[in-house]
């Protein structure tokens, strides 16, 4: 397999502030799964999953000194809330952005560690052509688009996502090489989550109630143990597989359901909480686009030294898939 | 407070008087708190792994389940002889001076004393033991031996076996019973844990072994002259 880096990360993060009032009365003091952020963003409402892309891109372009139009072979995006249910942004992104990709991947699974799916493909397809350059794009707009609605924003789990954009450059490289990336699939999991409006319509049928996300309530028991459970699990095989020791882990970066699981996971990893870069009090739950914006984050605070072994995992939805990454840094 | 009887003969079902609880806080019961409180807590409570210290810090219980039958598990575990069988190095067991107490040698030719209480009707054999001295008997290792078909639907026992942490772990009352140089038992405590569930495999295989090929359940016990 060729030597693959990741070169720069991106963010954008939507203007408007949401605080904890904008909720249910009580949002604030809530613990446990829906401990809810101080702040977090919410998309505006003409502002779609292109937009947002466009604007972080174009800074990590920038700052890499990349030219959209030669160097991107790849564009990969994945977006919880798509701006059109039938296809994906992928096309009008690359026009925007002046970019010709060869290939262009929406993806629609991976959800919260969606950013290490399109890790390993960019790798796969690098190694298998001479594809160089590949722009990986998360859009988390779930909390402006679903979760702001007036009956949707009174439930418990409703202060829990933000919205962001996180974008990523992956280049055939030996900068700041891909160590190794694990991966699994648990189908058994995919249908513990669901869009579901009140009315039980489906949500391409026509009807007033709002559309909310949420876990089925019969099986949130079983969701919390197999969180607290599978990200370690991929972080410790990920390491094992690249022969290095969890302990010599630089920084951990994962998605950020919330804060116990957080908390249990670099628990399960023995790794301080210096360690474990998060921006969850800040931006809420950012689903896949956490991964890029908190390593952006990172970087800006200085956490990550020349050299450092970088540790990114998580998992997606329910648990139905789970993957973990590590990456020495240039 | 009506005696059941009396409680039976009113009709309907039992209620909780709110009054007795009503000066009682921090209670977590349905009526006042409710299930999204309850599932916060839960989750708070719940780690993936928990540090050696919060688990075994204050109490080891180590579990097993052995293939036989309660009855015979009890029998076993009520000779407190059997205890020169499955021990780590609890040996020479013999009478001491208080009835009911025998006196015997721990590692390094310590002496231990042991009382063995048992109840057959509940199936506990709890050991009251101490080093250096038998008039206080303060290292208690509790044991519950519960009928694994009641609880596992399958047959055998499951022994339960608690140790807590006594204050005298922490320091040597009697120090002067101490041989110079002697660690203390206490010291140890951190690997109780550790050192509970070799033994209890110990117990385990012999009380298996026995049963699975027909021998009597032991100790198996010769004569020796001192």
């Amino acid at each position: 397999m060729k030597t693959v880096s990741l070169l720069g990360v991106a963010s954008y993060l939507p203007e408007r502030v949401v605080t904890n009032d904008f909720f249910a009365a009580g949002a604030a003091t809530r613990k446990g799964m829906f401990t809810a952020p101080t702040t977090r963003r919410h998309v505006a409402p003409g502002e779609s999953a292109a937009d947002m892309i466009e604007k972080a891109a174009t800074r990590l372009l920038a700052e890499q000194r990349l030219r959209a139009a030669d160097d991107i072979d790849i564009l990969f995006t994945n977006v919880s809330v798509p701006d059109q249910a039938f296809t994906g942004c992928g096309a009008e992104v690359a026009h925007r952005l002046g970019a010709r990709p060869r290939w262009i991947v929406d993806l629609h699974n991976g959800g919260c560690v969606s950013f290490l799916h399109m890790l390993e493909l960019a790798r796969l397809m690098m190694s298998s052509s001479d594809a160089r350059g590949a722009l990986l794009c998360n859009v988390q707009n779930a909390a402006g688009r679903v979760f702001s609605h007036p009956e949707v924003r009174l439930e418990s789990q409703a202060p829990v996502p933000g919205d962001g954009c996180g974008v990523g450059f992956v280049a055939a490289s030996d900068a700041a090489p891909i160590l190794g990336i694990v991966h699994e699939s648990h189908g058994g999991f995919a249908r513990d989550m669901d869009a579901a409006a009140r009315d039980g319509r489906r949500y391409w049928e026509p009807g007033t109630s709002p559309i909310t996300i949420r876990f089925t309530d019969e099986r949130v028991a079983a969701i919390i143990d197999r969180g607290n459970r599978i990200v370690p699990e991929m972080v410790r095989r990920v390491c094992r597989e690249a022969h290095v020791r969890v302990e010599d882990i630089d920084l951990l970066i994962t998605n950020q359901p919330n804060p116990i699981f957080l908390r249990n996971w670099r628990e399960a990893l023995e790794l301080s909480r210096h360690k474990h870069h998060d921006t969850f009090d800040r931006y809420g739950n950012l689903f896949g686009a956490a991964l890029p914006i908190n390593l952006e984050d990172a970087l800006r605070e200085g956490k990550l030294r020349a050299g450092a072994l970088l540790a990114l995992g998580g998992f997606s939805h329910a648990g139905d898939y789970a993957a973990a990454a590590l990456i020495r840094l240039g | 407070m009506p005696a059941p009887e009396e409680r039976e003969r009113a009709g309907g079902v039992p209620a909780v008087d709110p009054r007795g609880l009503a000066s009682i806080t921090g209670l977590v019961r349905c009526e006042e708190y409710d299930r999204e409180a309850l599932g916060e807590q839960i989750t708070e409570l719940t780690h993936t792994v928990y540090p050696h210290h919060d688990v075994y810090g204050q109490i080891v219980t180590v579990h097993a389940h052995v293939d036989c039958p309660p009855a015979r598990v009890f029998d076993y575990m009520a000779d407190p002889l059997s205890l020169l069988e499955w021990t780590y190095s609890v040996r020479e067991l013999r009478p001491a001076n208080e009835p009911g107490v025998l006196v015997g040698v721990d590692a390094g030719r310590t002496p231990i004393y042991v009382r063995t209480v048992a109840c057959r009707e509940a199936l506990t054999v709890d050991y009251h033991c101490a080093w250096d001295q038998g008039d206080e008997l303060w290292m208690v290792y509790l044991n519950r031996i519960v009928p694994a078909e009641t609880v596992l639907k399958r047959p055998g026992s499951v022994v339960i076996w608690s140790n807590l942490r006594h204050p005298y772990y922490d320091a040597n009352p009697f120090p002067e019973l101490s041989k110079p140089g002697r660690e203390w038992v206490g010291d140890w405590w951190p690997f109780f844990y550790a050192g509970h569930t070799i033994e209890l495999a110990n117990l385990k295989a012999i009380v298996e072994y026995r049963y699975r090929n027909d021998l009597p359940p032991g100790p198996m016990l010769r004569a020796v002259t001192p």
